[in-house]
């Protein structure tokens, strides 16, 4: 309740236009804020269902989202809230209850353009921005999809490589470093060469087993370097490192051959949709991977078994030793778990007798994809002996309503969702809970 | 006379979260007799333990349950680096109240306080500290929750709203003699000639504070007066922390009050923090005002409620120095006009702009603009918290640039010194009285320099002393 | 003031009355044997230290019993509030200690004798703990329509779970805790935990790890007060002046799918990241047919695996078992045992938990009865 009231404040104050006219540009802004948070929603609805209409960005008409929104009689916005919500439960019901292909270990290094080309306005609200917004969707998405990967950022800007986020597997570290714009403003010009490098020398260390990758989102048409970007180039290539660009400008050779060459994708985007998809296309796993793995498993190339070792971690306090990977000493550090060296950071391989080490949460990330919980049944009538209570977060029911309601297809007018197996009652704020974050049923949970 | 001095910025205000609590600083001025005699009671102990800084109280935990004296040196162990200077304020501040006593070998707490705390955790004893309940009386049920905040806000609402339209020509509610005794005495409102009292420059700022301050405020110039008129400080102190760690919407009973407790209950009902159905009745209530002294929540959950704004915030300030308040509360209207040339009311809406004129006005009252920007910070809306900064950076810069446009001169009191009769003499004074730290401006070229009041008597005495001696 | 707003703590009991029989035992089998209800007695203790620090923050305690899970106590649904109340006691305290002792009570009662113990239902708990601190950390209708939390939930900060575990391992219940930790670092809630009796539970230590709480095994149980306010009382934000007591080594086991072992080499399917304890022709979980050569070089080399770590006891694949510290340190020189390391200075470094008991006179328990002398 409280929520809406405050909105329905603060478009009254949207509506005092009378006052005076340099009041218009701050509530319009405010509508403006709005309306892109809508969007968005739609956006991410919509993604790979339908793509957007392939025009340039200038010759789109401008959407009305807000008229997408309906009001019921009362003028709440309670029914269409309701709408949404219903919709999810659908889709979850609708989702495939078997395993979810999962792949390898990826690394991905992604260089981001912060020259002043990218402070351009032909995509809105300026290529910038939006580059900013999209990978922070694109590595959420990325996460979600290949939990054992890990993900460093790389800034170009004022002629150099400027490393913005270390490697890491964790998306909120990753987002966190591209959260504060004012960090990384735009200036000077870009250099491929010098922020390939340091890509390159960052993903140096990692096991064979692994995929190196480096994803270039580039809005510039010149680059600034110190030497021969193609001895880099032949360098990438020996390193085994894929490269992929997505151009916000235009086409230029040598990206081109940057990607031609690394076996990577290269694409210019059109506009705002566009540049959305050509840089979700990179999420899925790369193909030529799987191929190259040898053609006596042509039934099913990626499928193998692999021996991994889980290590135990050494505390900060524990007395210092040497490391095997960089002969350092060190306290903390991991053992591997058949020979017992001890290496710096997981994953990796061993270096003595090259088992691959993984920490076991790494594989576990993806297991709730194995084992999806069975989506709840909405209850529909009131039932005496079920508990007062929601059973995961011990919020109490509402009342049963009086007279009957209409509710939208699959929500409960009780707001009580019952798991099949357990058959306990769930809120609906729980039911979400546990489908989408939890990943497994308080009832049934063992 | 005066001396000119370029403008300085106000001092960099320092961080919320190391402003210690308006109580302690009045608790370390006590001796130790009267706080051990005040940490014989659990409640007291549990009150005060609320009021340390988030450190201490661990540090207090800590030691709590030990039987005997640690070495310093393995409590230190603990603390990293970084956090060496802060433990170490943290002791001292301790040490301060006689909470932990001083010491660089063995660190244990205050026996008194350690067992009256530790009862307080595992409750117990007979002390009676946490206040003896009345026996309900089926004839007259206790004030329910909703009625006592009513009450704690009518009459706390009625003491701001006094101080704030006092000099307008308005006449609202006066308060009970006790509390315009108290506003006066506290220096919020002073009166001039038995001309009716009017608000000071410490009552404008008072108004600005947050109401826990205010009523810390207020608490602390009580306990200053409970002394003058010869009440027990223990039994004030122990009243207040009693009522501290009671139950909101219970009827307690007065049998067992000491003394000056119940001289304590008339004043007490005048600031809202109890409620009693007439004054001579043997049961009161605490109020919400009473019950949250020592959390940082708001002590009026009401506050806004009864206005229509929503209950975080209400003040949406625009880039263009306007200023939209979602109220209808008179008093949050009476306060804002403080510093907003208000334009428009609406039911639920006062529409005003920050003027130069307005903002002057409020400095000519004494109210600083840190005060009015930290106002604004904390009433501001959901909406506006979305910002960063919160509030737009143009006005803020306007308001501190309208006070120092105030601060460029600055007059103080004191005596110039001329017409040494050589440069030995005057450097030797110069330099007697540089020592003392009295010296406000200096000229070599002419000779001469200027001294503070407070430092004249020595300087004088000195050049005396010099001329007598030179005599000789 | 300091920061304003309260902090959130969610308790979790582990009830197992076999456990909790074994942990009472008297000397031969435990140095420091402690029975149910001076643990009891001393957790109050500890949940009214958290009540008292601030007059804001909130408790929820639940309790896993064997086979089922209950919430025993919150803040913000209180249960019975028209309890008399004492002159001498804090009302919420009284509160506390009063709901919970006798929801403890009636559950055990009800849960009769029964044949066999069901193992007792820790990761339920952790769920319904999650689930609730979901619920209070989201600004949702109902719960800030409650007049019992006069402020904004949404905005609670550093939500905290502690652990407190009696029960060894549960290979079974490796998938669902994971999937907690994942949801509890969504959430960014901090989980403690504290091993009570039994042996090192890897899991729980990874939930502490991955989640930046503090995991401790207690050494000396009859210092359990001590051990639960210096390490589980202070808010992240004093834990960064005041440092808790640091994990001795986290384990990064994990359970395989096919037996449900514990296994520290695996073999994991590229397809699913399934784990299996030994090369098998198809994945289980997502019907993937492995080829025969990886199968077969696998296969070989896998006697060789067994016999280079047979002196480790946790390659057992059986049950879960307790590694002493010595036989890690023995191989690798990397650590030191315990006394020695309770004995010399922390030198910069910071302290290790075994000398909370060791390093500082001990806490009396709340029963009165008067710890002996000095370890040292």
């Amino acid at each position: 309740m409280p929520p809406r009231r405050d909105n329905d404040k603060f478009i009254q104050a949207d509506s005092d236009s009378d006052i005076s006219v340099d009041d218009e540009d701050f509530s319009k802004s405010h509508k403006g804020k709005g309306k892109a948070d809508v969007r968005r929603k739609r956006d991410v609805k919509g993604k790979g269902k339908a793509k957007d209409t392939q025009s340039y960005t200038w010759e789109a008409s401008y959407t009305r989202s807000w008229e997408t929104v309906q009001e019921d009689e009362a003028g709440s916005l309670q029914s269409s809230v309701d709408d949404w919500m219903a919709r999810g439960r659908r889709r979850r019901l609708l989702e495939p209850s078997t395993a979810i292909r999962r792949t390898i270990i990826r690394h991905l290094i992604l260089l981001l353009d912060l020259s002043t080309s990218m402070m351009d306005r032909d995509m809105r609200p300026t290529r910038f921005d939006l580059m900013l917004q999209v990978v922070r969707e694109f590595v959420a998405e990325w996460f979600d999809q290949n939990p054992l990967g890990q993900i460093g950022v790389v800034g170009m800007r004022a002629g150099i490589g400027e490393r913005i986020g270390e490697m890491s597997g964790n998306p909120q570290e990753v987002l966190k470093c591209i959260a504060d714009r004012h960090k990384l403003e735009p200036t000077g010009e870009p250099s491929l060469q010098n922020s390939i490098e340091m890509a390159r020398s960052s993903m140096s260390h990692l096991p064979t087993h692994s995929s190196r990758e480096i994803i270039i989102i580039f809005g510039s048409l010149t680059t600034c370097d110190p030497g021969n970007i193609h001895e880099t180039l032949d360098a990438c290539v020996k390193a085994k490192i894929r490269i992929s660009v997505v151009a916000l400008a235009a086409e230029m050779k040598i990206c081109r051959d940057l990607c031609d060459k690394t076996g990577g994708q290269f694409g210019v985007a059109l506009n705002e949709g566009h540049f959305r998809d050509l840089l979700f296309e990179l999420i899925p796993p790369p193909a030529q991977q799987a191929v190259s793995r040898g053609a006596s498993r042509a039934t099913n190339p990626s499928a193998d078994l692999m021996m991994m070792g889980f290590p135990t971690r050494l505390p900060d306090t524990s007395p210092p030793s040497l490391c095997v990977c960089h002969s350092e000493v060190k306290s903390e550090g991991f053992l591997c778990p058949r020979c017992l060296a001890k290496v710096c950071d997981v994953p990796t391989d061993c270096d003595i007798c090259g088992l691959m080490i993984v920490s076991s949460p790494h594989l576990a990330r993806s297991y709730h994809h194995l084992f999806p919980v069975r989506a709840y049944d909405a209850v529909l009538s009131a039932d005496e002996a079920a508990s007062n209570s929601c059973h995961g977060c011990f919020r109490p029911f509402p009342p049963p309503p009086t007279g009957t309601t209409t509710t939208s297809e699959g929500l409960s007018p009780l707001g009580r969702y019952r798991c099949p197996d357990c058959k306990n009652d769930f809120c609906s704020e729980c039911d979400v809970f546990v489908h989408d974050v939890i990943h497994c049923c308080p009832g049934c949970g063992q | 006379m005066s001396s000119i001095q370029p403008y300085t910025y106000a001092e960099a205000t320092t961080p919320a979260s190391n402003i210690p609590h308006a109580l302690l600083p009045f608790l370390e001025t006590q001796s130790q007799n009267t706080l051990t005699r005040l940490y014989q009671l659990p409640s007291s102990c549990l009150s005060i333990f609320r009021l340390l800084a988030p450190l201490e109280r661990q540090l207090v935990m800590n030691l709590l349950w030990l039987e005997s004296a640690i070495p310093a040196s393995t409590m230190a162990a603990w603390v990293v680096r970084e956090g060496k200077q802060q433990y170490d304020a943290a002791l001292g501040n301790l040490a301060r109240i006689h909470i932990l006593p001083n010491s660089t070998v063995k660190l244990a707490l205050n026996s008194t306080f350690k067992s009256s705390f530790r009862q307080a955790i595992t409750g117990g004893g007979s002390s009676g500290s946490f206040g003896v309940p009345a026996v309900l009386d089926e004839k007259r049920p206790p004030l329910n929750v909703e009625g006592l905040d009513g009450y704690a806000l009518e009459r706390w609402e009625t003491i701001l709203h006094y101080m704030v339209s006092s000099g307008t020509g308005q006449h609202p509610t006066r308060p009970s003699p006790g509390v315009l005794f108290l506003l006066e005495r506290s220096g919020l409102m002073a009166s001039t000639y038995g001309s009716p009292l009017q608000i000071t420059s410490a009552g404008f700022q008072f108004l600005l504070h947050s109401p826990h301050a205010q009523l810390w405020d207020l608490l602390l110039q009580y306990l200053h007066m409970a002394e003058e008129r010869q009440m027990d400080l223990v039994e004030v102190l122990s009243f207040l922390f009693m009522l501290s760690t009671m139950e909101l919407g219970r009827e307690y009973s007065t049998e067992y009050l000491g003394p000056s407790q119940k001289a304590m209950l008339e004043d007490l009902r005048d600031y809202g923090l109890i409620w009693q159905r007439k004054p001579s009745s043997r049961r009161f209530s605490p109020t919400r005002l009473a019950t949250t002294l020592t959390s940082s929540s708001p002590p009026l959950p009401t506050m806004t409620g009864t206005s229509s704004g929503p209950p975080e915030g209400f003040i949406v300030l625009e880039t263009n120095y306007r200023i939209y308040a979602y109220t209808d509360n008179p008093l949050q209207t009476a306060v804002l006009n403080l510093f907003v040339s208000l334009k428009y009311r609406f039911p639920n809406l006062v529409v005003g702009s920050i003027t130069r004129d307005s903002v002057k006005k409020a400095l000519a009252n004494g109210i600083s603009a840190d005060q009015i920007i930290s106002y604004l910070i904390t009433h501001a809306h959901p909406q506006m918290r979305k910002n960063v900064p919160l509030l737009p950076v143009t006005v803020q810069d306007q308001i501190r640039l309208w006070e120092l446009e105030r601060n460029r001169l600055k007059s103080q009191e004191g005596y110039l010194y001329t017409a040494f009769a050589s440069q030995a003499d005057y450097e030797f004074v110069l330099n007697y009285a540089k020592e003392l730290n009295v010296v406000l401006w200096e000229s070599t070229a002419k000779r001469c320099f200027f001294g503070t009041l407070a430092g004249h008597a020595n300087i004088r005495g000195f050049i005396e002393r010099r001329t007598a001696g030179g005599t000789m | 003031m300091d920061d304003a707003r309260g902090s959130h703590l969610s308790v979790l009991i582990d009830l197992s009355p076999t456990q909790w029989h074994n942990s009472a035992q008297g000397p031969p089998r435990n140095t420091y044997p402690l029975p149910l209800n001076s643990f009891l007695s001393q957790l109050l203790a500890f949940l009214n230290s958290h009540i008292a620090s601030k007059h804001e923050n909130t408790l929820a305690v639940f309790g896993a019993f064997p086979g089922k899970s209950v919430m025993l106590y919150s803040t913000i649904d209180p249960t019975n509030h028209d309890q008399a109340i004492d002159a001498n006691s804090y009302p919420p305290f009284r509160l506390v200690d009063s709901t919970i002792v006798t929801r403890i009570t009636e559950e055990l009662e009800a849960l009769g004798e029964p044949e066999e113990e069901a193992p007792s239902s820790l990761v339920s708990a952790l769920i319904k703990a999650l689930c609730y601190v979901n619920r209070v950390t989201l600004p949702s209708v109902s719960t800030t329509n409650n007049p019992a939390d006069g402020h904004d939930p949404a905005i609670l900060p550093d939500p905290r779970i502690l652990v407190l575990s009696v029960s060894p391992d549960l290979s079974t219940s490796y998938i669902p805790i994971m999937n907690a930790i994942f949801s509890a670092q969504k959430l960014k809630v901090t989980i403690d935990v504290c091993q009570i009796y039994g042996p090192d539970t890897i899991f729980l230590q990874q939930a502490a790890h991955l989640t930046g709480g503090s995991y401790i095994f207690l050494e000396r149980r009859d210092a359990l007060l001590q051990y639960l306010i210096m390490s589980f009382l202070s808010p992240p934000s004093i834990r960064k002046i005041l440092s808790v007591p640091t994990q001795d080594k986290v384990d990064f086991r994990a359970a395989c799918f096919c037996h449900k072992n514990i296994v520290d080499i695996g073999f994991v399917c590229s397809v699913c990241l399934s784990i299996f304890c030994q090369p098998v022709p198809v994945c289980s979980t997502c019907r993937t047919k492995f080829p025969m050569k990886t199968l077969q070089r696998l296969n070989a080399s896998r006697p060789l695996l067994s016999s280079s770590t047979s002196n480790a006891s946790r390659t057992s694949p059986s049950t879960p078992q307790a590694r002493t510290p010595t036989a890690l340190g023995a191989d690798t020189g990397a650590s030191t045992t315990n006394g020695a390391r309770s004995s010399t200075a922390p030198l910069g470094g910071l302290p290790h938990s075994g000398s909370i008991g060791n390093g500082t006179p001990r806490a009396a328990n709340i029963n009165g009865s008067r710890p002996g002398p000095e370890a040292r």
